[in-house]
């Protein structure tokens, strides 16, 4: 297929594949009232769940020297919070907004998903089965594929907006917990969330983060990345939603070529938000030059 | 979120290990206000992949340019620490709130680089008598003007800790106490501060930082209210009572 610049997801046209993903643009307020959003299809919000978290102890964030560790721990102001205020604020946002959801318990997606049908912003959600730093659901899920199964089997009765399930790296099939979804009715899948990792200091033999490990972000990760969304790409018949690596343009256009609908940035926008535009502009003389 | 190229202007060692860079950009000092912090992108190439969060150390409104200290500590510190003036370097900011600075006796009490936000502190309030401790008398970070300094191998001033200066000091003829250090040195500090006293002190705090804009909550701060404070956005300057420092590490949180 010839590469393009335009995409289209879930029945709506995008001029462009860029999606922010979960956890690297809040709910989507700092960059909408920075004026950021413009050159964005879609965004999608931290991961929300049924109840306030206050998220993990710090040290959250440890950069090493080819990437960012961090260990967040899914906080959010809960469901009820994310349905009253935060949202709302998001409602003339030049792109769309999805929801990331996530639960400690299979029963706690739904609930989720059943507070936030309150809300008319979100076009959809994404499901996220992958977190890698908390000690209940996450990525313990993820690398399960009968729970994959059962989650999106849930989310499918709770919900007639389209979903993703954002799937882990970390063990499992990804491939087989792809078809799981797809086969419950996912409507996309993203692939896939960060990498497990994680830093010491060798002098006293102590992590830096407080609970270990966390999730690794890196330009490293591309290759990575570019793999599981071909295995993936060519094992489902839904949309690819690429998440991982991305730094550059052309980091967007090999993802795409690899069979991605869509490609989120993450890391590279934390660092720098006004790559958004950056990206956009560097695939558009990309392209123009080949 | 203002992100801007700024040029560096001199970048130079105060003592081993620990450097000062001035950056030339009107536009951000004209808006900045002492105790805010920049985040600067460190390299030009994607790593480190995060920025490194730096407090204002002193500004020049007439010249905009504005200055940052910070110790060389790994690849991060070391590439902005070599960097030649004529370098461009991405500069967020001025980023999170800062001193509350209405009050007009101020009373700064700093531990190490603590200090490396006073010079701008104390040039923007009416009457400031400083307290300085650190290790040694190199790793002192000099404000300018009078300061009274407590160094733990007696190489400068008193033989001691920042707190021992505290001693005979009437507390209640300040207005507001500014507090900027290492995590035990601050709590230190506010412990040594009467109770009815505390709501004038207002304590600096650092913390590790992934976006510096409130997007990540990276950067939590254990809250007196319970759950956590974003040290970005809701500080990195806050009242010593918004936060609990029984769940305060002994380290960079």
């Amino acid at each position: 297929m010839k590469p393009r610049i335009e995409a289209s997801l879930w029945g709506r046209d995008f001029g462009n594949p860029l999606m922010l993903a979960s956890g690297t643009c809040g709910y989507g307020t700092e960059l909408l009232e920075a004026g950021l959003l413009g050159d964005a299809a879609a965004l999608v919000t931290k991961a929300t769940t049924a109840r306030p978290r206050e998220g993990n102890a710090p040290p959250r964030i440890a950069d090493t020297r080819f990437g960012l560790l961090n260990s967040i721990g899914l906080a959010n102001p809960g469901a009820e919070q994310v349905v009253e205020s935060l949202l709302p604020e998001m409602a003339f946002a030049p792109c769309a907004v999805i929801v990331n959801v996530a639960g400690e318990t299979l029963e706690e997606y739904r609930r989720v998903v059943g507070i936030l049908e309150r809300s008319e912003v979100h076009v959809g959600y994404e499901i996220n089965v992958s977190c890698p730093n908390v000690s209940a659901g996450g990525m313990a899920f993820g690398t399960d594929p009968a729970c994959v199964a059962e989650i999106t089997r849930l989310v499918r009765s709770s919900t007639g907006r389209p979903f993703s399930v954002k799937l882990t790296p970390n063990g499992g099939d990804i491939v087989e917990a792809a078809k799981m979804a797809e086969g419950e009715g996912a409507d996309a899948v993203t692939v896939c969330n960060t990498f497990l990792g994680m830093k010491l200091d060798w002098r006293t033999g102590r992590p830096v983060l407080s609970r270990g490990a966390g999730g690794y972000s890196s330009p490293a990760l591309l290759p990575l990345v570019t793999a599981r969304v071909w295995q993936v790409a060519s094992a489902v018949g839904i949309p690819v939603i690429a998440s991982g690596g991305v730094w550059w343009g052309e980091d967007v256009l090999e993802l795409r070529a690899a069979g991605a609908s869509m490609v989120q940035l993450g890391t590279a926008v934390l660092r720098r938000p006004s790559r958004i535009s950056e990206i956009l502009l560097e695939m558009r003389t990309l392209l123009e030059g080949s | 979120m203002k992100d801007r190229d700024c040029r560096v202007e001199s970048c130079s060692f105060e003592c081993p290990g620990i450097c000062r860079i001035g950056f030339s950009c009107p536009a951000l000092v004209e808006e900045a206000g002492p105790g805010q912090f920049v985040m600067v992108e460190v390299s030009d190439g994607p790593l480190p992949a995060a920025r490194r969060p730096f407090t204002l150390s002193s500004v020049s409104k007439s010249k905009g340019i504005f200055e940052i200290v910070f110790e060389v500590k790994g690849p991060g510190t070391s590439s902005l620490a070599s960097s030649a003036p004529g370098r461009s370097c991405r500069v967020m900011g001025p980023l999170g709130r800062g001193y509350e600075t209405s009050a007009d006796r101020w009373l700064l009490v700093g531990g190490g680089l603590g200090a490396a936000g006073f010079p701008f502190l104390a040039a923007s309030v009416r009457s400031a008598r400083v307290l300085l401790g650190a290790s040694c008398s190199d790793a002192l970070v000099r404000t300018g003007g009078e300061a009274e300094y407590a160094t733990e191998d007696g190489s400068a001033g008193r033989r001691g800790l920042v707190t021992d200066l505290l001693d005979g000091l009437d507390l209640a003829s300040f207005d507001a106490i500014a507090v900027c250090g290492p995590t035990p040195m601050m709590k230190a500090v506010v412990e040594a501060v009467p109770d009815d006293l505390r709501p004038r002190v207002q304590v600096s705090l650092e913390s590790r930082m992934g976006c510096g804009w409130g997007a990540c909550g990276g950067c939590a701060i254990p809250a007196s209210a319970g759950g956590y404070l974003k040290c970005c956005v809701d500080g990195p300057v806050v009242t010593a009572q918004a936060v609990d420092w029984s769940r305060m590490g002994g380290g960079l949180v």
